[in-house]
């Protein structure tokens, strides 16, 4: 699958570049999610704006990134659409994750934490 | 005769205040238009079907003009608005109801025939919307129309069955289904709006995690998705003022194919992914009750709730910021336990979706949801097991559990120790397979119960949830059902609306209370006169028929004494069956002619997994088959079954009907509308004491309708103390033994030995659960009386005009009315 990422700050911004996050791109997602978090980025800002559909395989993916994360940096999620907003409602996943409207938002606010 | 016209309807043939009706001229070009780009064709040379597909396009122009602006009035004045959940819309034929409610049926008329087109071939060609089994689902029907009539802001919700009830022909005298694609050749009236398509997900597992703020937090994850897509029927008013909204929901597969599969190859299984995801809301089920463990039954009952939910929670968040109003703005009425899940699913949204507190999202979902009760048959009373639920809707059944604690906790604080209760009222039945009674949540979940007639309510009340009515006296009331006068009258019997109108003026159509204006035309040799015409017409309309589906010739003067309904043993068919040979052995072997020439009329179709109501159709078959051609009956008997009865047959027989028969055992019958449709059309009632037929009596007169048998407390007791011997009737009484030997021989079933011979068994060794013989003396005594009154004509059609007068009572408006206002507390937005 296509990962865009780049860095701001101190946050790492991943975006998936596809408009499915399903069981066809799921497993390679998480994998390559753990490997960014593996090599020490422990703030990344998830950006699922190209995002227009994700199924539980794909939350699932998030969710074991977050696990993989152990309580240490943040996972936070950005530019949710309003069917995968819908879903992360649904399965209860934004009580889990900070949800930001936009990307900016998300890098003050994380960056306001760490101030 | 009067031929007055007292007053006008202020609807159809002017046009309504914002919308004229479409003039002669207009509605050939609005027909060429359509007949030419929408489907291709020169008017000319399209056939029949395609003809109503024009003239059904060109009416639904009018529709949605009038649908945008109904819209545009509800969204100005935010009113509280209805929703009507329901598993069965049992709409019939849409055309002549959508022309007669526009005003357009004579414009339309004249246009065709201008053309060279006959209006009633291409009513004919349209095919019917049979998403329903019977009365629950035409009642749901009947309302949709009377809350457009009324101006009332309501909209149904249900489920778009590729394959409606299944066709039924009977081959050899035996039922055979067949399956009914009703949109095979498309649909004009619906509209698709696949934009607001909802996600549905099922199945998965709830993984218990915590928050961000170390709190419990449930999440359902694993789950599969099916997308519901809407498909809008506009259901327009009388008078066309109002035209609301039938939302049905096709299923679909998420992705047209999963591309993954599709790449590897395996076309087929990609294919057969998508399938299966629009299985879901491919056939309705075609019994009143489902088998439990149906598992498509389940997704079909969800697709159903979920999709209804996201949309009414979509539409009240276009215009309110929060949840504050939601029980002020929306009202949920659940057409029978079907719709149960919907307390679970709305607690669920709400905590889940819009995180809002326990106690204020039951506190809504109370306020908001109500639920119809339609019968107490054991076997019709949904139950979940725990397993299914658990796998299909993981989060719901612990919300349910969740509901069943804080009330088990409610009761036991108000009836400590009372062990028994509890096991009771609990949502979940223990067991060796533990189960959730969906009627308990229903019942918990809604702030109103009703019942659909006083009787039925009050056995609601009192064998049903009795102690649901002891702990909440006032949430059951009685809502009678009723009929739409504009589909059962007006349009169904335009002759007889005809005389009603020119007698007493139009006001009846949206206010049937006016009828009781006819009751002193019984006195009028000239408006009786025009009654009788008006039913022999209608009744050689009938005979045609018969002949014509069943090659029995029947005389228009005969008696025509009618019983169409499902087939099942609790209606009771076997009962008149036994009448009927009871006669016919008076007649050959006695030499007892009957009174008056009579012609038994069936129809009805029976599950097709239900061998006994299978077996009753065959038995009507064959006893027609030998009566109708003993020459010693001389004709005075004739026994005919009509095949695949549906709502255009019923359109058909209603108006020809002398009599119908409603003889349910006392107690089994909820309401029982069917009656409420030959009563208004001056057919007189041969019953017992059951559902509305007290009501009917009531209204009627006991003088006009034939009440007869145990009334429920005589039946109540005869079970409970096991004093009901069948074989003491067949042994006390002659006739009684020489009708149920006639079963045991082979005289029906001569190439068949031992055909019927279960009805012995089922009757006199196997306990005959339904009391056939406890009330087949009375039934004989009153078909007979039946007869001698029909004897006297004139006698007769004034009991056939003071039912019609009398049925004012009976009109869907007038149960809308008290819903609207006891329970939905909604007003009419005009």
């Amino acid at each position: 699958m296509q990962l865009d990422q780049r860095k701001a700050g101190d946050a790492l911004i991943v975006t998936p570049l596809e408009d499915r996050l399903d069981a066809r791109v799921a497993t390679d997602f998480k994998e390559r999610m753990i490997e960014l978090i593996a090599s020490g980025n422990t703030i990344i800002v998830l950006d699922l704006s190209k995002v227009e559909f994700i199924d539980s395989s794909g939350l699932g993916a998030i969710v074991s990134s977050l696990k993989r994360m152990g309580g240490r940096g943040e996972l936070v999620v950005c530019g949710l659409r309003e069917t995968t907003m819908t879903l992360f409602k649904l399965t209860r996943m934004d009580r889990v994750f900070q949800v930001f409207d936009s990307e900016q938002q998300a890098v003050s606010a994380l960056s306001g934490n760490k101030g | 005769m009067s031929t007055r016209r007292l007053e006008q309807n202020p609807g159809p043939e002017s046009g309504t205040r914002r919308h004229a009706a479409l003039t002669v001229s207009a509605f050939q070009d609005a027909i060429r238009h359509h007949a030419r780009y929408s489907l291709g064709n020169k008017w000319e040379r399209c056939s029949s079907r395609e003809l109503f597909m024009a003239v059904a396009f060109a009416v639904r122009d009018a529709l949605i003009d009038r649908m945008l602006d109904t819209e545009d009035r509800y969204q100005q004045a935010d009113p509280k608005r209805l929703h009507y959940l329901s598993m069965e819309f049992l709409l019939g034929q849409s055309l002549r109801n959508n022309l007669s409610n526009l005003g357009m049926l004579e414009p339309c008329r004249q246009a065709l025939r201008t053309m060279g087109v006959d209006l009633d071939d291409v009513l004919e060609s349209e095919s019917e919307a049979a998403l329903g089994n019977g009365g629950l689902g035409r009642l749901a029907a009947c309302f949709l129309d009377s809350l457009a009539t009324m101006g009332m802001p309501g909209y149904g919700y249900g489920i778009n069955y590729e394959y409606g009830l299944f066709k039924q022909a009977i081959d050899s005298g035996y039922q055979r289904e067949k399956p009914d694609n009703w949109m095979a050749h498309g649909n004009p009236w619906q509209i698709e709006r696949p934009d607001e398509a909802c996600i549905v997900p099922v199945y998965g597992r709830v993984e218990h995690g915590i928050d961000r703020a170390g709190g419990y937090n449930p999440m359902w994850m694993d789950w599969k998705i099916i997308i519901g897509v809407p498909h809008d029927m506009p259901i327009v008013g009388y008078g066309g003022n109002t035209v609301n909204v039938l939302r049905l929901y096709s299923a679909r597969s998420s992705e047209e194919f999963d591309m993954q599969i599709f790449n590897e190859g395996d076309y087929l299984k990609a294919v057969e992914q998508q399938i299966a995801s629009e299985t879901i809301s491919k056939v309705l089920y075609p019994a009143d009750s489902i088998e439990a463990g149906r598992e498509l039954r389940l997704l079909q009952e969800y697709l159903l709730v979920a999709c209804a939910l996201r949309d009414i929670v979509r539409r009240y968040s276009k215009s309110h910021e929060d949840f504050d109003q939601f029980p002020a703005k929306v009202a949920i009425q659940l057409n029978d336990t079907h719709p149960a899940l919907a307390v679970a699913e709305l607690m669920r949204m709400l905590i889940d979706e819009y995180a809002q507190p326990w106690e204020i999202a039951w506190e809504m979902t109370q306020a908001t949801l109500s639920y119809t009760n339609h019968t107490l048959m054991p076997e019709a009373l949904e139950k979940w097991p725990i397993s299914l639920l658990e796998a299909v809707l993981p989060r719901h059944l612990q919300i349910i559990y969740e509901i069943n604690r804080r009330f088990l906790a409610q009761v036991a604080s108000m009836w400590p120790r009372d062990h028994e209760r509890l096991r009771r009222m609990s949502l979940i039945e223990e067991g060796e397979q533990k189960q959730v009674r969906m009627v308990n949540l229903a019942l918990v979940g809604s702030h109103a119960v009703n019942g659909v007639s006083t009787l039925h309510t009050q056995l609601v009340r009192t064998s049903l949830a009795p102690d649901f009515a002891q702990l909440w006296p006032d949430k059951f009331s009685t809502k009678t059902n009723g009929v739409t006068p504009r589909r059962w009258l007006l349009q169904a019997n335009p002759l007889l609306a005809d005389l009603i109108t020119n007698t007493i003026g139009d006001g009846w159509i949206t206010d049937l209370g006016k009828l009781r204006a006819l009751e002193p035309y019984t006195q009028d040799a000239d408006f009786r006169q025009a009654f009788m015409a008006m039913k022999r017409v209608n009744k050689v309309r009938l005979a045609r028929l018969i002949y014509d589906v069943s090659r029995v010739v029947v005389s228009p003067d005969a008696l025509f004494d009618v019983h169409v309904k499902r087939i099942h043993e609790y209606k009771r068919q076997l009962l008149n069956v036994m009448q009927i040979v009871h006669q016919y052995l008076c007649m050959i072997q006695d030499g007892q002619e009957p009174p008056v020439p009579r012609v038994y009329i069936f129809a009805g179709k029976a599950a097709p997994g239900y061998w006994t109501a299978k077996q009753i159709i065959k038995l009507v078959t064959s006893v027609g088959q030998v009566i109708n051609n003993d020459p010693r009956v001389k004709g005075l008997i004739k026994v005919v079954f009509l095949p695949d009865y549906r709502v255009s047959l019923a359109e058909q027989i209603v108006p020809a009907a002398d009599v119908n028969q409603q003889i349910s055992m006392a107690g089994t019958e909820a309401s029982g509308t069917g009656s409420m449709k030959f009563a208004m059309n001056g057919a007189i009632i041969v019953g017992t004491y059951d559902g509305a037929n007290v009501e009917i009596m009531q209204e009627v007169g006991e003088e006009n309708i034939f009440l007869f048998g145990l009334q429920v407390e005589a039946v109540r007791q005869m079970r409970e103390r096991g004093s009901y011997h069948p074989r003491d009737y067949y042994h006390r009484n002659p006739h009684i033994r020489r009708l149920m030997d006639a079963f045991g021989s082979n005289l029906f079933c001569p190439n068949q030995p031992g055909l019927f011979r279960w009805i012995n068994e089922q009757v006199l060794d196997h306990g005959d659960p339904y009391l056939h013989l406890a009330d087949l003396e009375s039934y004989i005594d009153t078909q007979g009386r039946v007869a001698q009154t029909f004897q006297d004509r004139e006698g007769w059609v004034c009991k056939a005009i003071l039912n019609v007068a009398r049925t004012g009572q009976f009109s869907s408006d007038r149960a809308i009315a008290e819903y609207a206002k006891e329970i939905w507390n909604i007003q009419p937005v005009l």
